[in-house]
């Protein structure tokens, strides 16, 4: 687990509020251009711009809730990269295999690059567990529950 | 990764040859969910399909962004005959006028195999509307305009675009209050709370039976058998309002003519069979007659389609993007 | 009464002949597995399954059909207590308590009591759907859109009572939850909302996405990070089912959990999805000991859970006596009886008495399959958490990832999905609570839908929402609500701090 070390010393509020923030300016960002109407005829702006505007105050609540209010502030615990990278790595192959690729491509690699996240990592028994996964997902979805998952376009045209 | 899914297809294509054709499995996207009307009517004529041509005919239902999402990824198949879109009037004739930013053109991305079926579109009203026939709906709403509700399904949906249609006839702009779906939209109707709506009769058919909400017409030249008290637009005194929601099926363009006959002639013995016309009139569903069932005449209905609603739905102001 | 007695008698001799009890079997054991599946819901099971209910009548077609509904109710509340990965909007609450009960070595008394709380539940509403479907209906019809809005408000308040540490945190959840629901194509206009310009959001994110996102995989990226609290979860399993104390206790909150699912489950446009939150504000307001709640309390998983399912039966009121689907499965439904022939709507009682009664009566026989299926499967749910964990969230993550995509078919869903993990790791992070945030997506579309529709209909008179009295009356509710959730919260963070 890396750690990155400043992070350490930030309040946890503090971070908490800035995130809400950065939603309401990414909000109002995206919803610029979209007709707010009137309380008649509202229009398809009104609510998403309001509900930006609220967000960001509500950031800026929790950002400076150190300074009103008496609770103990914890502060922003380490963050992680490999898990999260490894486990978002491993979804996006799955999504952009499944078609081209067929889930017997797609569901053994993400199962390794899954387990590769994981603080031991056995070779032998991931890539046995990834074969053996890959069968019963086939059997179970797309033989006994008939969803159209791509098993291996290459190969079968299934 | 694209690349290889090219591979794939072609590799799909030079297997196939139209003598052959089926070998494996047709998928055909519904660009709506299941249990919709275009959803009921295509596993109707799909379960007859794939006994004359002897494959499984999968239904995926693609759904989103009203139905374009579906047709887009209809039209950008491999053009073997394996993946069919069963279009409607929305993404085959409204859409270009919804959606500026459409990825495909009806007219000419596709190729047209035939015409599967419509259903009607109704004009109904909630049951204490104080009109009693259509001539009657027509003086009230233009005296009444400002206070009378609309209902529709949604932007782009079936019964938006054929509310779009009467209020241009009529010359007239009323309320209209949106809903995520014909449920919801009929709901309040029945209870009262809005005034008006237009929907294909599959979905009003039973409530107007019970009396739970008035029929004043259908849009079509001839009276409904699943509603024959029903009368007809022309009858009523608005022949000019014709609309029927119709489901075709299109392959995707340079599909081969030899591939489209195939499939043609599988969805005419289709709408032959007795137990599918059956089917289909208890919906209240129309079924084209046989000149109305070849690819060339869907063609020329699909450019008639598109150069009809576009003008209406961007006087109407539709931005869809 | 006589009719009653002889609606039920004429409903279960057509649900107890052996074609429809078979299909019944099969309809719940189908639906408890993809139930219990991540990401796979009844939606697409249904949707699957139709064409292969071609060749049945359509009686039996229904039984089927409806067993997937109920039974994916009962295994998705499987998934939430056991993996904390809620599969539908309705068992998100389940993941509060029953997954901590989980966590505790409780795991069976969990699923013990949510399968018999349930089972409780659906029997109630079958009775009641036999007993005062047609009188119920009226109330469906008295929700108007400016009803509608004041219920979700309602809603809402609910979410802030779900928290479990500060207020003003849960409230910036809900309204960030609030603000993801308008993501999308705009209902009256057509116009894309806040979609980056990608055409896959322009109807909107699917429930389904959000719930893996930031249950699913954002738990998996928590666990990764403490071994520990997982090494609790598969030495100690403790009993398995729970004991007749247990139910004693739990019996008032599944009643009470009852009645309030049965009534919300009738309202138009999902209002299911209210009762398990409203069912859990309950129980943790009248509770001795309120700060037990989020920390593995069992009322706050049995009247969830009975909500849950009260409210999946009652559902089928507005179809079968209006033909009005009130959500999206009972659109399929709708779907599913127009394949056969059938239109759903008022007649369907007098014209098709035998389906309508057999259906009715196969619920509560699908109920009693459910039971039986579901509690010696416990052992089994229990023992799977013994699977060493490294092997166990690379197969969590692949469920996810097929059920997901099988949604839609969209490779886009799971990228999103995946993005959504991220993100609910950082609220981790940052102490934000995932479930208001879910609780405010799902009736945040509504309350827009709603609010929307409401103003266009008076005129933009907001005196509407007052001046109407069941309106009014809901609107009251909530101020009480809000009052006592947040009062005591900001008196007890004026005092002093908060203990965890």
């Amino acid at each position: 687990m890396q750690e990155s070390g400043t992070a350490k010393r930030i309040p946890q509020d503090l971070g908490a509020g800035l995130f809400l923030v950065a939603v309401s300016l990414i909000a109002l960002w995206q919803g610029a251009d979209l007709d707010a109407g009137t309380l008649r005829e509202m229009g398809p702006g009104m609510l998403p711009r309001g509900l930006a505007g609220l967000t960001g105050l509500c950031g800026l609540f929790v950002a400076t809730r150190p300074l009103w209010s008496s609770e103990t502030q914890e502060s922003l615990a380490g963050w992680s990269l490999r898990g999260p990278v490894l486990i978002f790595g491993a979804a996006l192959f799955f999504a952009y295999a499944i078609r081209p690729l067929g889930f017997t491509v797609a569901g053994p690699v993400a199962i390794v690059l899954a387990a590769l996240a994981g603080r031991e990592t056995r070779w032998v028994e991931i890539i046995v567990f990834a074969i053996v996964m890959t069968a019963f997902c086939t059997l179970l979805f797309r033989v006994a529950l008939g969803l159209p998952i791509p098993v291996a376009p290459w190969l079968l045209d299934y | 990764m694209r690349s290889l899914f090219v591979v794939a297809a072609l590799l799909g294509v030079g297997t196939a040859t139209a003598q052959t054709y089926p070998t494996r499995p047709i998928t055909m996207i519904v660009p709506f969910t299941a249990g919709g009307p275009t959803d009921v009517i295509a596993r109707i004529v799909g379960e007859h399909m794939s006994k004359t041509l002897g494959q499984q005919i999968i239904i995926e239902n693609v759904i989103g962004a009203g139905g374009t999402v579906g047709s887009t990824r209809g039209a950008q198949a491999a053009p073997d005959g394996y993946v069919l879109t069963m279009g409607q009037m929305g993404t085959h004739g409204a859409a270009p006028a919804m959606y500026p930013k459409l990825k495909y053109d009806p007219t000419t991305d596709f190729a047209p195999v035939g015409m599967a079926a419509g259903t009607p579109i109704l004009i109904v009203a909630r049951k204490q509307f104080p009109p009693a026939t259509l001539k009657d709906f027509i003086a009230f709403v233009k005296a009444n305009t400002a206070k009378v509700n609309e209902a529709h399904a949604g932007a782009g949906s079936v019964s938006f675009t054929s509310c779009t249609l009467l209020n241009s006839q009529l010359g007239l702009k009323f309320t209209q209050v949106a809903y995520r779906g014909t449920g919801p939209a009929l709901n309040d109707l029945v209870a009262g709370h809005v005034d008006f709506m237009c929907d294909q009769i599959v979905n009003l058919v039973e409530q107007v039976k019970s009396g739970n909400i008035k029929a004043y017409a259908i849009a079509t030249p001839e009276r409904s058998p699943a509603l024959p008290n029903v009368p007809t637009t022309k009858e009523a005194g608005l022949p000019e309002y014709q609309v029927t929601a119709w489901n075709a099926l299109f392959a995707p363009k340079g599909t081969p003519p030899a591939i489209v006959g195939k499939v043609n002639a599988a969805l005419d013995k289709a709408l032959d069979d007795a137990n599918v016309r059956k089917r289909l009139l208890d919906l209240g569903a129309v079924i084209p007659a046989k000149n109305e069932r070849t690819p060339a005449w869907l063609g020329t209905f699909v450019k008639a389609e598109v150069a009809r609603w576009t003008p209406i739905l961007k006087a109407a102001g539709a931005k869809g993007e | 009464m006589d009719t009653l007695l002889a609606n039920l008698t004429l409903g279960f001799s057509t649900a107890l002949s052996f074609q429809n009890l078979g299909l019944c079997f099969v309809g719940c054991l189908v639906g408890t597995l993809v139930g219990v599946l991540p990401g796979v819901g009844p939606i697409a099971t249904i949707a699957m399954l139709l064409p292969l209910t071609f060749n049945i009548d359509p009686t039996g077609a229904l039984i089927m059909l409806a067993g997937i509904y109920y039974g994916a109710q009962y295994g998705g509340s499987t998934t939430a207590i056991l993996l904390n990965v809620p599969g539908e909007a309705t068992s998100v609450v389940s993941t509060i308590d029953g997954h901590q009960m989980a966590r505790q070595g409780r795991a069976g008394i969990a699923l013990g009591l949510a399968a018999i709380g349930s089972f409780i539940a659906g029997s109630i509403a079958t009775l009641l759907i036999a007993a005062l479907a047609s009188p119920l209906t009226k109330l469906a019809l008295l929700f108007g859109p400016a009803e509608y809005f004041s219920l979700m408000v309602l809603g809402l308040t609910f979410a802030m009572v779900l928290a479990r540490g500060s207020v003003l945190k849960a409230a910036s959840m809900i309204i960030v939850g609030v603000l993801l629901s308008t993501i999308g194509t705009d209902l009256e206009t057509g116009e894309d909302r806040l979609t980056f310009g990608i055409s896959a959001l322009s109807d909107g994110i699917d429930f389904t996405v959000l719930a893996m996102g930031l249950f699913g995989f954002a738990e998996i990226l928590r666990n990764l990070e403490n071994p520990e609290a997982r090494a609790i979860l598969t030495t100690a399993i403790g009993r398995l089912l729970p004991s007749s104390e247990d139910m004693r206790k739990a019996l008032p909150s599944i009643l009470r959990g009852t009645g309030l699912g049965a009534l919300l489950g009738i309202l138009p446009g999902n209002g299911a999805v209210l009762g398990p939150f409203a069912s859990y504000s309950l129980e943790k307001k009248i509770a001795k000991d309120p700060s037990r709640f989020g920390k593995g309390a069992p009322e706050g998983l049995a009247g969830p859970e009975s909500a849950n399912n009260a409210g999946a039966q009652t559902a089928f009121i507005p179809l079968l006596t209006l033909g009005i689907p009130p959500n999206a499965v009972m659109a399929l439904m709708v779907g599913a009886m127009t394949i056969h022939g059938i239109i759903p709507g008022p007649q369907v009682m007098t014209r098709n008495p035998e389906l309508f009664w057999g259906m009715i009566a196969s619920m509560w026989i699908g109920n009693l399959m459910l039971l039986i299926i579901n509690l010696p499967l416990v052992g089994m749910w229990v023992r799977l958490l013994q699977v060493p964990y490294r092997l166990m969230f690379p197969a969590i993550l692949l469920f996810c990832c097929i059920g997901i995509y099988s949604v839609n078919n969209s490779p886009f869903d799971v990228v999103l999905t995946a993005l959504f993990g991220l993100v609910g790791y950082a609220l981790h992070k940052f102490g934000y609570e995932p479930a208001p945030l879910l609780l405010g997506f799902v009736l945040g579309r509504l309350l827009e839908e709603k609010m929307r529709q409401a103003l266009v209909i008076s005129r933009g008179s907001f005196a509407t929402f007052v001046e109407r009295p069941v309106s009014a009356g809901l609107l009251v509710v909530a101020a009480v609500v809000l009052v006592v959730a947040v009062l005591p919260a900001i008196r007890k963070g004026r005092e002093k701090a908060f203990q965890e």
